[in-house]
């Protein structure tokens, strides 16, 4: 699974930089040295628990503590009624970035403790005691008495008239401005599109609650000193981390510090605070000691986020040639109670086309929280509408290569010009790779007991440059420091950040120390959520290094005991263009029509994240996120009881996450461009080899077996029930 | 998880005094083998026991001894140490397969036969704490529920699958269970040790609180015996049978002389295809005879909301199971 890297023209081979180069930390994360939140051990530590509820909906009437309170080793209880704190972050933020203008508006409050509880695993109470059996069991000594109100679990369900309203003003979720308004996009006209087409298809596709499922299990430590918080909290972004805790709490900034040195995954909606964090803050105040909250595998699972689930009705205009007129979304996102983000559906964006409307309605349900989970809004929505592109390709007889050659994105949104266009390169290499031409044949094809496929999806993802901050240190021996407020949320960015310095200042990376990980010590940076941390923060990383490169020059190393400092703080723009990475996936299945076995033998993947910077790590991710992408086409689901609204797979055994023995050897070629912006022209990386992964296995199976399975994950029982529809 | 005390006999009558003992004193106490699945109960709170009787350091009934009526596997004996045995892999394969299909490296290290035959339900509804007849209360809420997973045989008033993978092949093997408890031992054959729900839907097997399942006897392979364990799962490892099928043939030439085929994953308890294997003993095995077994082994499946998938899966891992033992 070596990368295979394709250099395209204008890439200037770099000293360090592109160079396959081992993580600087992987002896400390190998050897047990690396200190990740769990491992943190302060004195007089207090262990910390959280009762939840068990109804998706209900009214908390009372909650006796004092049994809880009698056992001994118990120091703090909190709970609605005396521990009740805003979690901005936690709701109505809506894919924004929590504010105070955010905070003054919201209707929509959510709070660590909450009254009514709206979903099963909604915090009641927590404890804290001197060990964690003693927590454990004084969650069991609190009575709590619940007023049971209605629930609903389903997005088009919980628009109905009647049915229960989880928030006052009704189940459409608000957005951060407090209007409940469906997300609305529109070019052109549909209506006169269908028009003009020769052919209207329509269907419906869906898709899974999937939990974001990092290995790190979560944790908070929280220690006041005096005035002062400092929490340790695996957070992929601790300066945002820090604003939210210092808001929610009422405290100014500099009050709160934010340590997170490693993480064991990070997968979406770690850019902020979390409620364990709060509750964490709050026992420890209360109980005059530091207190370490932290979670099981299915408390996460049940009591976080993962990523919305979604109903997506389309309906397509064509014309005989494979020509799209029109496209319409109609989309329903299950957001749980609260707004943790957008609910968005990407994809329409994927195509050419006169006439889009696209109507998506993110809804509150009873079901644990939506939150963002590596491209919040895409692998469901690429899912969906090129599972339907697929199928109008397969109605028309055409070869789905031709029809997204044809049909795919040219300029963003048919009008802006992308800063490069490498989308027809991507789709041209894989199809060699995988010799489409020979190998391709229409869906359906195969009639025997093993029906092989050959499946194809694509992708254009945001890359945009933006405002990050770095320091660059420099001492009497030559000896380089960078300071960046990246905590490496396992993706590598550590590395990277030594990786750019070493090549922004010309020394080696051995002479690059990168100090990272804590607000104390590190500036502002953007946090590793978004693919950006290499952008934008890589990108101040360079002007840091160039400002302490024009020092030196004019003054030369600093003498003693001196340093030389300089920080950057750019805020880059594209002018007139929009800035995309590229990509496209090959998906080769093998389904076994008596079994309804779905195997993927063969996976292809061809990516243009811009220029490398690090060939390991740029492989590590693009096999890490197709192969998420694979476990949800195939595998992961968080299942209710529809009848009590009790999730009943929380966790990596129940909701079937993919194991090793399921994981596939992902092929992966880059092809290198550099369209002048980021760092050496990198461009976004991390959430790409995921968003296109389960389109392409939902085209593979279709093209081995000749039925849709619309509806995610593509499980035994949906492949069985389709053959058997067929026969 | 609530505390408890743990204790580690060296003798199978201390562990059976240590039981009784504890009982008496009003204490719950329960027996565990490698422990895999009583922790996770104990975790989730499904059981809550003062006290946990460990039998692994019992020596006796750690190891496989041959006789010249077959192999005796102590109740102890691990799964890894079946899946690597060689007299097993090679005279008993539906067993060692059965034994290696089990979770993972790390559990098959720890786990043990008795352990796997007698590791309560993995139903969502029992082990998300639902008052269901498993956990104390009078109703199964897979029946109308979320069954996916659920039996298509042998189900009511639960509708558990009987998750073991080794259950099916030692009633495949018609092995026979012995039993040892404050009264005495007892020996039962394997597949009366299972039970039907509609004897105690609270229970899957026959022991008694206080009694130990200690050892396993197969007995001696016959000349012509082939046999193997084919299952069908959701992903490729660490997780239980969907389906699965445990056939033991004794082949003369073409002609099966003799025939068990054991399903799991369908039934709360290992289901027998007795009508099947009255189909193929003394025939030739072709392709229409495997055909006609497999169309008649789901015969009398009554499946539920969800599960009716299970239906063509059994179908078509008995034909494979026939199948591959022809070749």
């Amino acid at each position: 699974m070596s990368p295979q890297r394709a250099s395209s023209a204008g890439v200037q081979p770099l000293t360090t930089v592109g160079h396959p180069t081992p993580r600087i930390d992987a002896v400390e994360r190998v050897t047990g040295k690396a200190r990740y939140t769990n491992d943190v051990q302060l004195p007089g530590m207090l262990f910390a628990r959280v009762l939840r509820s068990p109804h998706p909906h209900a009214r908390i009437t009372s909650i006796d503590v004092s049994n809880a309170h009698a056992l001994p080793g118990v120091k703090a209880i909190v709970t609605h009624e005396n521990g009740q704190v805003v979690w901005g972050s936690g709701s109505v933020a809506g894919g924004q970035q929590y504010s105070d203008e955010i905070k003054k508006i919201t209707t929509h409050r959510r709070y660590t403790f909450n009254n009514p509880v709206r979903f099963v695993g909604e915090p009641v109470a927590a404890v804290a005691a001197t060990d964690r059996h003693t927590a454990e069991e004084a969650l069991h000594l609190i009575r709590v008495t619940y007023e049971v109100l209605p629930f609903v679990l389903e997005p088009e369900a919980a628009l109905a008239a009647d049915a229960p309203k989880i928030w006052p003003e009704g189940n459409l979720a608000v957005n951060n401005r407090n209007e409940p308004q469906p997300q609305v996009q529109r070019r052109g006209n549909v209506e006169e599109g269908f028009k003009a087409s020769d052919h209207v298809f329509d269907a419906r596709y869906s898709t899974a609650f999937v939990h974001n499922a990092q290995m790190e299990p979560r944790s908070a430590v929280a220690q006041w000193d005096g005035d002062r918080l400092t929490i340790y909290t695996p957070t992929g972004g601790i300066a945002n981390c820090r604003t939210d805790m210092a808001r929610d709490l009422g405290i100014p900034q500099e009050k709160v510090r934010v340590v997170c040195q490693y993480m064991g995954g990070n997968f979406g909606n770690k850019n902020q605070n979390q409620d364990a964090d709060l509750i964490a803050a709050v026992l420890a105040k209360a109980a005059g000691a530091p207190v370490k909250l932290e979670l099981s595998r299915k408390e996460d699972y049940i009591g976080m986020h993962g990523r919305w689930p979604t109903v997506q009705h389309y309906k397509i205009g064509v014309s005989n040639d494979g020509t799209l007129k029109a496209i319409q979304l109609r989309g329903f996102s299950g957001m749980g109670p609260y707004r943790k983000n957008s609910g968005a559906i990407a994809g329409t964006e994927l195509y050419q086309c006169p006439n889009v409307e696209s109507i998506v309605t993110p809804v509150f349900t009873n079901k644990t929280v939506s939150g963002n989970y590596r491209g919040p809004e895409f692998p469901q929505g690429f899912f969906g509408i090129q599972s339907m592109m697929d199928d109008v390709a397969a109605a028309l007889k055409m070869d789905p290569t031709a029809f997204i050659l044809k049909n795919m994105t040219r300029k963003f949104r048919d009008d802006t010009p992308y800063t490069n266009y490498s989308l027809e390169e991507c789709l041209l290499r894989g199809m060699e790779m995988v010799r489409w031409k020979e190998r391709w044949r229409p869906a359906g094809t195969d009639n025997g007991r093993l029906r092989r496929g050959l499946g194809v999806s694509f992708m254009a993802f945001r890359s945009g440059v933006g405002r990050s901050n770095a320091v660059a240190r420099v001492n009497a021996k030559g000896d380089y420091t960078i300071h960046v407020g990246v905590t490496d949320v396992g993706a590598g960015a550590k590395t990277t950040m030594g990786v750019i310095a070493a090549e922004a200042l010309r020394v080696p990376l051995s002479k690059v120390q990168v100090v990272w990980g804590d607000t104390e010590t590190c500036p502002y940076s953007v946090g590793e959520s978004g693919s950006r941390t290499t952008i934008m923060t890589g990108y101040a990383v360079i002007e840091a290094a160039k400002a302490l490169m024009v020092q030196i020059a004019e003054q030369g190393l600093p003498a003693g005991d001196r340093v030389l400092t300089a920080s950057s703080n750019p805020n880059p723009t594209v002018q007139g263009a929009v800035r995309n990475a590229f990509g496209a996936h090959f998906c080769e299945v093998e389904v076994e029509a008596d079994t309804g076995r779905v195997r993927v033998t063969r996976y292809v993947t061809v990516h243009d994240c811009g220029r490398i910077i690090n060939p390991l790590t740029a492989s590590s991710q693009i096999v890490g996120g197709a192969t998420q992408g694979i476990g949800m086409a195939l595998h992961e689901d968080l299942v209710y009881d529809r009848r009590s609204g009790v999730p009943l797979t929380p966790g990596y055994y129940g909701a079937r996450v993919m194991t090793h023995q399921d994981a596939v050897a992902i092929e992966n070629v880059f092809i290198e461009t550099d369209d002048g912006y980021g760092p050496y022209g990198a461009k976004s990386m991390g959430e790409s080899s995921k968003v296109p992964a389960p389109a392409a296995v939902s085209n593979a199976v279709f093209n081995a077996i000749g039925v849709r399975v619309k509806d995610l994950p593509i499980t035994r029982d949906k492949v069985l029930a389709a053959l058997g529809g067929r026969a | 998880m609530k505390a408890f005390t743990s204790v580690s006999p060296r003798s199978l009558p201390d562990a059976v005094t240590a039981l009784s003992r504890a009982r008496q004193q009003g204490q719950h106490a329960i027996i565990v083998g490698g422990g895999s699945d009583a922790l996770a109960l104990i975790k989730e709170r499904l059981i809550a026991p003062d006290l946990v009787v460990r039998l692994t350091g019992i020596r006796q009934l750690d190891g496989i001894a041959r006789d010249s009526n077959g192999l005796t596997i102590g109740g102890e004996t691990t799964l890894a140490a079946m899946a690597r045995h060689d007299e097993l892999r090679r005279a008993y394969g539906v067993l060692a397969q059965a034994a290696e299909s089990v979770a993972t490296p790390q559990i098959r290290n720890a786990g043990t036969l008795a352990g796997n035959l007698a590791q309560r339900p993995w139903c969502w509804y029992y082990r998300n704490g639902f008052t269901c007849f498993k956990n104390g209360g009078n109703t199964c809420y897979s029946a109308a529920g979320e069954n996916q997973f659920n039996a298509i045989f042998g189900g009511g008033p639960s509708f558990i699958v009987h998750p073991s993978d080794t259950a099916p092949a030692l009633v495949a093997l018609d092995a026979t269970f012995r039993i040892v408890g404050p009264k005495g031992e007892r020996t039962v054959p394997a597949a009366q040790f299972f039970t039907l729900p509609t004897v105690n839907p609270a229970r899957e097997n026959a022991l008694e609180d206080d009694e130990v399942l200690t050892s396993i006897h197969v007995p001696a392979a016959k000349a012509g015996m082939r046999s193997l364990y084919h299952k069908v799962m959701d992903r490729e490892a660490w997780t239980h049978a969907i389906v699965s099928a445990a056939a033991v043939l004794r082949m003369d030439g073409n002609v099966c002389r003799d025939a068990r085929i054991v399903l799991g994953g369908v039934a709360p308890i290992p289901w027998r295809l007795t009508e099947v294997e009255k189909l193929l003993v003394g025939q030739t095995m072709n392709d229409a005879l495997i055909d006609r077994a497999a169309a008649a082994s789901t015969t009398g499946a009554r499946p539920l909301r969800n599960n009716a998938y299970k239906v063509p899966l059994v179908q078509a891992v008995v034909g494979r199971a026939l199948t591959d033992l022809r070749a």
